[in-house]
């Protein structure tokens, strides 16, 4: 059912119906997930998301409806009632959309083995092996581990003449330690996801990988919260992919700005950054999430949203490029086909500079580096600057070296003092993306990557215990 | 429809040798009207049938799912659960699923206007609330509103009991403003979440959002140091959901990551602090007739003046300690396995007003937002969150507005202490009904 051919059917149902302009997604993704809770084989789940959304434009109003039952009867439902939504939304205002040149294209991830056909007791004993080694390591009282596989394929028609097909196959391993000493519980946890099939599970020493979380999470237990206050902090690549793309990244978002609720709107040309940092939003990048073409059909070019601290643009939809003057980014996405889509970022990062990791340390009497390993997650709100992360287990440095060990940091800042204050990036690019979560707006989840170098911050709040 | 998926799975699943077989399917059928600054931007309409299958082969236990394109999708979906859980390692703590299938009653959980909602009608409430905030003061507009509406029809059965079924309606109304004055800005939204629209009153939610965003213009960091705070009610459920809630879940419990641990009947939390789960009560996002296990919900005391008196537990973990499921399995997706959650949580009020609580604060903050509380840490305890919107308060006055500040400290230190109070008066918003707190120390970093 998911195929060219039944989008050309409905695009075809929709433009009878005097839609002006209209755009067919067809969606299918298999979502399989092995969970081993402290030696218990917790749940063996494999999810299925299927179905269909369509949106017209008649007159300058949109509609956007969906359905998950593709018989034709429940589907000409969905088309009819997108097109009296058009019709509603047209006496209320009118959006118009920039055109793009129509593309043909089928984009797959490569890969040798399909997680899916992987025998399914395979994938449960590695889970479980992971799981029990890691609950017989000394201080470690209960550990989950997790094993996460996906296809998701899409296929976006429109009626400019687009007809692109997406294909994308993920695969990772994610472990949470849970430690105690003495009174205090800590946990941490890790993930690692590969784009491309089983043969990334296959290769990977996941005991390894869990060994260093567990050691992580004891030594975690074992140590301080961290003095409240201001720092110098060093900040690994992990946390400048959080905090750019918490901290920037949505403040750069085109459906915020243009709706005046973004702190950069007004600021194309302004100097939002350290004049060291570049950054950049692409939809094909090593070690991100592959976004070939957006929601709408659009390419995802390279966008450079800020250029050595000056702010270049922003990511735009085809509505919001038409409204800030700028071209589709090819940013206009969906978590799947039950939401018309959402600006959001795809793979988000800083361009490398050239200081070797080991100098970003040199001179600093007192600061923090702050790793992103165990790291939680991070919010902002976009409207006023004012971001937040809880970042894994950290170092105290002190005369140059991260000697101390504390857990339980949260860093907190202003999108526009933060980066400023950036005084040295290192040269080790690298970016990642997770087959376990993703960035959350709106109500949905969508894959993303981010990433950048180690780069360190002559300020930023840290609060702690 | 729905009721027929569920009691054809169970066939399929029996047939096909499964010992024990359960499937939930939920029908929900929605409408959104979102506006901007720019009017209204988006109508979107739908309908998604998701479905998932629990089955059972001895003590393997396997859980599939997804949405339905027809209903011979869940004869596959069955016939996968089976073929994958005879594959699987047994569970040696499993013993059964429900067999204490039931409805409890519940009223407000219905609204007619949301069932059949008129399109105008709630376009005219989006353009109200983008447009008043500018009328009540002049440096305020409204970012974004939008309204969700959902139908959800759900059942769930399995091979010990009758199929249950309940049908709800689900309304979010969100506002968004700002405010600009002399390169100042701020920001502040305001929500109305409940089963109905009983309650929703368009005036008094885009009034308070406007009068927060407009008097934390010109917001500071106050100096790292030990404060007092006063949380509105909206930023203590955050806190609950983020630290309490997790722990007195009875998963997290047998896996020692509860703080709470062996806890049972100890004084946790201040005299002044109790808190009831209850599915039963009206009107919130929680009350339902029966969990996502089928089992009847009901109301339980979790902390009575302060001691724990009680976890909520879903049918696994009840069984696991040879206890009755207290009606509180849930599932994020019918296809998800269940884990034990909050219904609805309702901490009992004290007295006085949000103003009575601020009088007394010698050297304070009243906060009305924070973000990242929900990356505070329920294994530890350590809450951690960012005020985005505060007030500072001296000796009982409101004098500057904060944002920016992080504020930090252990929950079960933080809300012991004698002297914390809570408002007479509650506020309801989704699954909780709550007052403001008083909490007479807390670490904010900042300068």
């Amino acid at each position: 059912m998911i195929d060219v051919d039944t989008a050309h059917w409905v695009l075809e149902e929709v433009l009878k119906r005097g839609a002006e302009h209209a755009i067919i997604r067809l969606q299918e993704r298999v979502y399989e997930t092995i969970i081993y809770d402290t030696g218990i084989l917790r749940s063996y789940t494999v999810s299925k998301v299927v179905g269909l959304g369509v949106r017209a434009v008649i007159k300058g109003g949109t509609g956007y409806a969906y359905v998950t039952s593709l018989n034709r009867e429940s589907v000409l439902k969905a088309v009819d009632r997108a097109i009296t939504l058009t019709k509603v939304a047209s006496q209320y205002g009118k959006k118009s959309f920039t055109p793009t040149a129509p593309v043909k294209d089928k984009y797959r991830v490569e890969f040798k083995t399909d997680p899916h056909t992987v025998e399914p007791k395979l994938k449960a004993d590695l889970v479980k092996d992971v799981n029990t080694n890691s609950i017989k390591r000394a201080g470690i009282v209960s550990a989950v581990t997790r094993l996460g596989l996906e296809r998701d394929r899409r296929v976006i028609v429109t009626s400019e003449g687009t007809v692109v097909e997406v294909d994308v196959v993920g695969v990772g391993l994610a472990h949470m330690a849970v430690a105690r000493y003495g009174a205090v519980i800590e946990r941490v946890g890790d993930r690692e996801s590969y784009i491309g099939g089983y043969e990334h599970i296959e290769k990977r020493d996941w005991n390894a990988f869990a060994e260093e979380i567990d050691k992580l999470a004891v030594k975690a237990s074992q140590s301080k919260t961290p003095s409240p206050g201001t720092y110098i902090a060093v900040v690994d690549n992990e946390v400048v992919g959080l905090l750019l793309h918490e901290a920037f990244g949505h403040a750069s978002e085109g459906d915020g700005v243009v709706a005046g609720a973004s702190i950069l709107k007004n600021r194309v040309g302004e100097r939002v950054t350290s004049e060291l940092m570049t950054i950049v939003d692409a939809g094909l990048v090593e070690g991100g999430y592959p976004v070939p073409y957006d929601d709408e059909g659009v390419q995802k070019m390279r966008t450079v949203i800020v250029e050595k601290g000056i702010l270049k643009g922003y990511l735009t939809s085809r509505d919001t490029s038409q409204e800030l003057n700028l071209k589709p980014t090819g940013n206009a996405r969906a978590q799947d086909v039950s939401f018309d889509t959402l600006v959001r970022q795809t793979n988000y990062y800083a361009e490398p500079g050239d200081w070797k990791v080991e100098e970003l340390f040199e001179g600093v009497s007192h600061g923090i580096y702050l790793r992103g390993r165990g790291a939680m997650g991070g919010q902002v709100n976009p409207s006023v600057g004012t971001f937040t992360f809880s970042i894994g287990p950290s170092y105290i440095i002190r005369n140059g070296e991260p000697v101390e060990l504390v857990r339980g940091v949260v860093v907190s800042g202003n999108i526009l003092e933060t980066l400023k204050e950036v005084d040295a990036l290192a040269n080790d690019l690298k970016i990642t993306t997770s087959v376990f979560g993703g960035c959350g707006k709106g109500g949905q989840t969508v894959r993303v990557g981010d990433g950048g170098p180690h780069i360190r911050t002559r300020r930023i709040v840290v609060g702690g215990g | 429809m729905i009721e027929n998926i569920v009691e054809r799975g169970i066939k399929v699943g029996t047939k096909l040798g499964a010992d024990e077989v359960e499937v939930y399917a939920i029908r929900r059928v929605g409408t959104d009207i979102v506006g901007t600054i720019r009017g209204i931007e988006r109508l979107s309409s739908g309908e998604r049938i998701d479905a998932g299958v629990r089955v059972v082969i001895g003590k393997r236990v396997s859980v599939q799912g997804g949405m339905i394109s027809r209903v011979e999708d869940l004869d596959l979906i069955v016939e996968t659960a089976v073929k994958i859980a005879k594959t699987l390692p047994e569970d040696p703590q499993w013993i059964s699923l429900s067999r204490e299938l039931g409805k409890s009653h519940v009223e407000e959980t219905l609204d007619p206007k949301i069932v059949e909602p008129e399109t105008d009608y709630f376009i005219e409430i989006v353009q109200f609330l983008l447009k008043k905030s500018g009328e009540i003061d002049k440096r305020a507009f409204t970012s974004s509103a939008s309204i969700h509406l959902s139908t959800v029809e759900r059942a769930i059965g399995n091979n010990y009991g009758e199929i249950q079924r309940e049908d709800a309606t689900e309304a979010s109304v969100f506002v968004s403003v700002k405010a600009v004055e002399a390169g100042e800005e701020s920001g502040y939204y305001e929500a109305y979440v409940a089963p109905t629209l009983a309650r929703f009153n368009p005036d008094e939610l885009i009034s308070k959002a406007t009068e927060v965003a407009v008097k934390t213009l010109g917001a500071r960091r106050v100096d790292t140091g030990v404060y007092e705070l006063v949380f509105i009610p909206k930023v203590f459920a955050g806190v609950v959901q983020s630290l309490v809630v997790p722990a007195v879940c009875a998963d997290s419990v047998q896996k020692g990551r509860s703080p709470l641990k062996g806890k049972f009947g100890s004084q946790v939390f201040s005299e002044n602090l109790t808190f009831i789960d209850d599915g039963t009560y009206p009107g919130l996002t929680g009350t339902r007739g029966f969990d996502d296990e089928g089992v009847p919900t009901k109301r339980k005391v979790v902390f009575d003046r302060g001691v724990l008196s009680g976890f909520l537990y879903d049918t696994y973990t009840a069984l696991v300690e040879g206890k009755n499921s207290t009606g509180n399995a849930f599932r994020n997706v019918p296809y998800s396995t269940p884990t034990p959650w909050i219904s609805n949580l309702l901490v009992e009020p004290g007295s006085g007003d949000l103003s009575n609580l601020v009088k007394d604060v010698k050297k304070g903050v009243i906060v009305y937002a924070t973000i990242g509380e929900w990356l505070s840490n329920p294994v530890s305890g350590l809450l951690n969150a960012t005020i985005t919107n505060g007030i500072y308060v001296e000796s009982g006055e409101e004098k500057f507005p904060v944002k920016g500040v992080v504020l930090s400290g252990n929950v079960y230190e933080v809300l012991k202490p004698a002297e914390v109070r809570v408002s007479r008066s509650l506020e309801r918003f989704g699954r909780f009904s709550l007052p403001a707190i008083y909490v007479p120390k807390i670490t904010l970093a900042g300068k």
